[in-house]
């Protein structure tokens, strides 16, 4: 099996083998637990003959690689016992049904500030599109672009719900039509993960809207909001530009700094 | 199949996520005499065999040999349509400055919609940042105690004007021109319509100074270098029929929208 024309590693693939091996090769004999936490019990009837215990599933194979892996906890399920109705034994969304809302909303913003931290602010990760979302969400950027709305609309005098309507229909459809403009230009990107990093750009804007919503001086204004857009291109950039043929970059980004230039240009006028 | 570890399996250079980012090169094809590469894929095949005609590009006029086209809502039948790279389209832009530039010999064997769509794009929102902005500066002169308001409405107005005059013009004298025997292609006028909006970008920048006898000026020069741009360009296609009633009508269309351009939103 002599293979020679393999084809050379994406990169954002070599940091995941880099995990992969520092953790088989840092201690040798520790056990990495199975990749999804053990299946709750089955729903059985009861039956009034007492059964056996389920034998356990054979562990797999084990490969030359010195992992031990906890087998899953046998099934006993004895007569007459009712058991909860689970899934059919794949790990946590039975969970989430029953736990608390309180935690699926802190597991939530848990995520949005993990997502926010890996996008909008300076990380090691920032030149790997492939590691910078990959645990997209899209409550993030529909926050962000819901604050940006009511922000606008608040500090507007007049026509304050069409200022809103546009603020949101020009966010939320550019979103959309940047993505399918990457997508078109023959670049690779993941839709939803594309709408989520767009979204989730809009962080620094946010900070500006608020800002020029407190404050209402013409030239702090341009200061903030010229700040706040360099911020929000910086952090949208690698990833577009990593997303397309780099002939073609520049007709990719453009329509990115169209979009934000003109959520400025409303953030300022608006008074 | 050694059994010596992972590394050496046939599919070990595939280990690690999937990346977001995916850098293929395109097979080259072996495509002779022009068919396309997915074709090849297609059977029965297609390429100088009779087709249907549904199954056709319907907005190309002429080539419907090797257009895959996969419906209205797949994305990959729009893909060659934006098949430019920056510095086609700069040139391109350049070009539509220049009314003698012979526009269509330039696109002909690839026109591209990403012109027109963001060149439009961006005129809405240029007019309505500048026309906010020429109020503002006009009301500072006149009337400086007076709160001065920024009128969203602009972009509702400017974003149905601008969309509406690229996408319905190009489409009606392209069925005028279907009726009277050519046989047009609807992409190349939506590319060159949309290209000859253009010189309306920096223009309107221009127009923010309050100096009114210098706006007419300006509105006028622009929609006249507009206006030669689509008819002389126009007057290309039309060459088989003898209709100048046609030309006349894209000059002075194109001659309106400028003024409009002036008077809605920098008046």
């Amino acid at each position: 099996m002599s293979d020679n024309d393999t084809i050379p590693l994406h990169p954002s693939s070599q940091s995941d083998i880099d995990e992969i091996e520092s953790l088989i090769f840092a201690t040798p004999s520790a056990t990495v637990l199975p990749a999804r936490p053990p299946s709750p019990p089955r729903a059985t009837i009861p039956i009034s003959v007492p059964v056996s215990t389920s034998p356990t599933p054979p562990s797999p194979v084990p490969p030359s690689i010195p992992i031990t892996i906890v087998p899953t906890a046998p099934v006993a399920t004895a007569s007459g016992t009712r058991v909860t109705i689970g899934s059919d034994g794949f790990g946590s969304p039975p969970n989430t049904l029953t736990e608390p809302v309180w935690d699926t909303v802190k597991r939530d913003l848990a995520r949005i500030v993990s997502n926010l931290k890996l996008v909008v602010f300076p990380n090691p990760n920032r030149e790997d599109p492939g590691k910078a979302l990959r645990d997209w969400d899209l409550w993030g950027p529909f926050f962000f672009i819901v604050f940006l709305g009511l922000t606008l609309s608040w500090s507007a005098s007049v026509k304050k719900s069409e200022v809103f309507a546009v603020a949101f229909a020009v966010l939320a459809a550019g979103a959309v039509i940047l993505t399918l403009n990457v997508l078109l230009l023959g670049g690779h990107i993941i839709f939803f993960q594309s709408l989520s990093l767009l979204g989730y750009c809009l962080f620094p804007l946010d900070i500006g809207a608020l800002i020029c919503m407190l404050k209402d001086n013409v030239i702090l204004k341009i200061v903030v909001v010229g700040v706040t857009l360099a911020w929000s291109s910086w952090a949208a950039y690698p990833f577009m530009s990593a997303a397309v043929n780099p002939r073609r970059k520049a007709l990719a980004l453009y329509p990115v700094f169209l979009m934000y230039i003109s959520v400025g240009f409303l953030i300022i006028a608006i008074d | 199949m050694e059994e010596d570890g992972y590394g050496t399996l046939p599919t070990s250079h595939l280990l690690g996520s999937v990346p977001a980012v995916i850098s293929e090169e395109k097979k080259s094809s072996l495509g002779e005499g022009g068919a396309s590469p997915s074709n090849l894929n297609v059977f029965p095949p297609s390429v100088g065999v009779y087709q249907a005609p549904g199954s056709g590009n319907p907005l190309d006029g002429n080539d419907q040999s090797g257009t895959d086209w996969k419906g209205f809502f797949s994305i990959s039948s729009y893909s060659p349509f934006f098949n430019v790279d920056t510095d086609v389209v700069v040139d391109r832009l350049m070009s539509s400055f220049y009314p003698r530039s012979n526009f269509f010999s330039k696109i002909d064997a690839n026109p591209d919609l990403y012109g027109p769509l963001w060149i439009s794009t961006t005129l809405v929102f240029m007019l309505a940042a500048f026309g906010n902005t020429a109020t503002y500066v006009m009301q500072i002169k006149s009337d400086p105690t007076k709160a001065w308001n920024f009128d969203v409405g602009y972009v509702n107005w400017a974003a149905c004007v601008i969309y509406g005059y690229t996408i319905l013009v190009p489409l009606a004298f392209y069925f005028l021109l279907q009726y009277f025997g050519s046989h047009p292609s609807l992409v190349r006028f939506w590319c060159m319509w949309g290209y000859s909006l253009f010189i309306f970008i920096p223009s309107s920048l221009l127009l923010i100074i309050p100096v009114e006898i210098l706006r007419w000026i300006i509105v006028l020069l622009a929609g006249g270098a507009s206006s030669w741009f689509v008819s002389s360009n126009f007057k290309y296609y039309v060459e088989g029929i003898d209709m100048a009633a046609l030309v006349v009508s894209a000059l002075l269309l194109q001659f309106a929208l400028s003024i409009f351009i002036k008077v809605f939103f920098f008046a």
